[in-house]
């Protein structure tokens, strides 16, 4: 049988078959964070003699909290911090640090034909680099810290074809939100999922890594892209620059359990209007006559409303999904000159974006504009630390996640690409950045 | 092994873990204390848990422990007595989890979970893999076999302790 990139990569990993169709597969990368990790550090001390299968497999950093915001938070960042130095691990504390799915690639820990694992469901995003990337529980996380191994059900693959061209107003994060409303929102479920096509290879790797960031979001196992010279280009570019890899492609005609194909040039630009990032429609377009009411309740939104007259009450830039350099320089496009209207939070996804974009002068773009802009973590993203919103309050987010409560208690979130979410802020609505009056003579120029 | 009990009929399809529990609940280094919190994040859930004391089986919808990764959901569950979960389809990572804690994930088809969540009792026989609303018939459902002494016995890292050495010896070979 002719083997698609996730086959291949699966294979080179089972280390036994086990019943039932579960693998025990070889890790050959944990990254550990300071929110999930602890339980599993804690257990491997206290059960065995805490040992490690091996130290220089981890890289370990804190990103969700940074830097802590009470004692609480304070100690799970301590007990990473102390965990990584008398294990020798290798450790980015605040300062040098990033979002885990951000700083990982950034500086070289990833190869193309890699597993690795994270106690983090976007784990996804380092596919992009053409390897098997997943989320896992704290205990499977601490399992593959002990023993180098996960146990798996192998998933089915699904081909996921984007032919054509995207449109120039079009980004990768309209692509994935396109690509779960296709599948559904659990449409992924049980699968990896093998993004290729010319739209695909057209995307940069900044916007690779946001598709394969969603792909938990379709309920996905992972995401994938096969490496090309982009892929090569980019590592040469990393702190690590590793060259120890070789490239690995599907087989020309490789059998998938389903395939997917999607015209390019059909993808819109969207927004979420619902609870889950399926629930989304054409920024140009309206709440569609079938939506789930429970969403709208939730949302405080009728059918038929126009995503465009929706009144905001806050934005965020940021995540793993859209924090890249690319996002924030598409950001400070659309706010350049520009005042924003609604508290926006503009938070790089490490520090290294971070220096970059001031050193390419978007820090006092968006300054000049009235945004706030942060150190690099998680931030509002998940509703843990700085940036919480209110009940009730209504934002536009670069983030992956509109679900009930998941930046705030209460909170309405509408996720969008970067632009979309610079051109609301200024507008005071979900607005494009076509909508911005100074940024269209720009284009017209 | 026989878990029986009341229900806690929430049903919706899509419950994530944010909506099991909050982030601002992932403060903590180890597992304890999150039964407190346990269905904080969705709009009457706690109510719901409240008018279900003792419940012992969650009776869910579909793509439940959808989103986030945290194993503080399987954690806060078993905190408020819950001991198994049914469901017509679980989340990847929310299944594996609760494998590893022993709360017990049990498949049935989406047709039955209306009888199920009007049930007064649910019962679990996890050894035989059998599951009884009230004095129904029991319907049969499927255990991973891979995983399933995890639920019965727990002992999930102990196992992968003994692998070792068969692991260091496959890494060994795939280098040479
Ligand atoms: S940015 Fe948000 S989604 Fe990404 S790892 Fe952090 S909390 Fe999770």
């Amino acid at each position: 049988m002719k083997k698609s990139l996730f086959d291949k990569i699966w294979e080179s990993h089972v280390v036994e078959e086990l019943p039932g169709g579960s693998a025990l597969i070889f890790v050959d990368l944990v990254v550990a964070h300071e929110i999930t990790s602890p339980q599993g550090i804690i257990a491997i001390e206290r059960d065995f003699e805490d040992k490690l299968y091996d130290p220089n497999k981890i890289v370990s950093l804190i990103d969700h909290v940074a830097p802590a915001k009470d004692t609480a938070t304070a100690i799970q960042a301590q007990t990473l911090r102390a965990w990584a130095k008398r294990q020798k691990i290798r450790f980015h504390d605040i300062g040098d640090n990033g979002i885990c799915h951000v700083i990982i690639p950034e500086k070289g820990y990833v190869t193309p034909g890699m597993v690795i694992a994270c106690g983090d469901s976007h784990t996804g995003t380092l596919g992009a680099f053409g390897t098997f990337a997943l989320g896992v529980g704290s205990t499977a996380q601490g399992g593959a810290m002990l023993a180098q191994v996960l146990v798996l059900q192998r998933p089915k693959v699904m081909k996921i074809e984007i032919t054509g061209e995207l449109a120039s107003d079009v980004t990768a994060k309209d692509l994935i939100l396109t690509i779960i409303k296709t599948i559904g929102f659990k449409g992924g479920t049980g699968y990896a999922l093998e993004y290729t096509g010319s739209a695909i290879s057209k995307l940069s790797m900044d916007g690779r890594m946001t598709v394969c960031n969603m792909a938990i979001e379709a309920g996905a196992t992972a995401g994938l892209i096969a490496p090309d010279e982009k892929t090569a280009a980019y590592l040469a570019e990393t702190t690590l620059k590793p060259t120890n890899w070789t490239s690995l492609q599907p087989d020309p005609d490789a059998e998938y359990d389903r395939t997917v194909t999607i015209d390019g040039a059909t993808v819109r630009p969207v927004v979420t209007w619902g609870t889950n990032p399926g629930e989304n429609s054409s920024i140009d377009g309206t709440v569609p006559a079938d939506a789930h009411p429970e969403s709208l309740q939730y949302m405080g939104l009728t059918v038929g409303t126009a995503m465009k007259s929706i009144e905001i009450d806050q934005c965020f830039i940021g995540s793993c999904t859209n924090s890249r350099i690319s996002d924030l320089r598409a950001a400070a496009e659309v706010l350049k000159g520009q005042k924003v209207v609604v508290p926006t939070i503009i938070t790089p996804g490490s520090v290294g974006v971070k220096r970059q974009a001031e050193r390419e002068g978007l820090h006092d773009i968006f300054q000049d504009a009235g945004a706030l802009w942060t150190h690099s973590s998680c931030g509002p993203c998940l509703g843990m630390s700085v940036g919480v919103i209110a009940p009730g309050t209504r934002v536009v987010s670069s983030t992956n996640r509109n679900f009930q409560g998941r930046m705030g208690d209460g909170g309405r979130v509408h996720l969008a690409s970067p632009q979309v979410v610079a051109a609301s802020a200024v507008m005071g609505r979900i607005a494009s950045p076509s909508d911005v009056p100074a940024a269209r003579e720009k284009v017209n120029a | 092994m026989i878990i029986s009990g009341p229900v806690l009929p929430i049903p919706n399809a899509n419950v994530d873990t944010d909506q099991i529990i909050p982030a601002k609940h992932l403060t903590t280094i180890d597992d304890s204390g999150m039964g407190e919190y346990c269905f904080t994040g969705m709009t009457n859930g706690r109510k719901m848990l409240d008018e279900h004391p003792g419940a012992v089986v969650w009776v869910a919808g579909e793509n439940v422990g959808c989103g986030s990764s945290r194993e503080h959901a399987a954690w806060a569950l078993l905190g408020v007595g819950i001991k198994a979960v049914v469901s017509p389809s679980f989340a990847r990572i929310f299944h594996e989890n609760c494998y590893t804690n022993g709360l017990v994930p049990v498949i049935v088809d989406a047709e039955l979970i209306p009888r199920f969540a009007a049930a007064k009792t649910i019962t679990i026989d996890v050894e035989n893999e059998t599951v009884q609303a009230d004095d129904d018939a029991p319907i049969a459902f499927k255990l991973d076999p891979a995983r399933k002494p995890f639920v019965l016995g727990g002992g999930f890292l102990k196992y992968l302790n003994s692998k070792i050495p068969a692991i260091r010896a496959w890494e060994a070979k795939r280098a040479s």
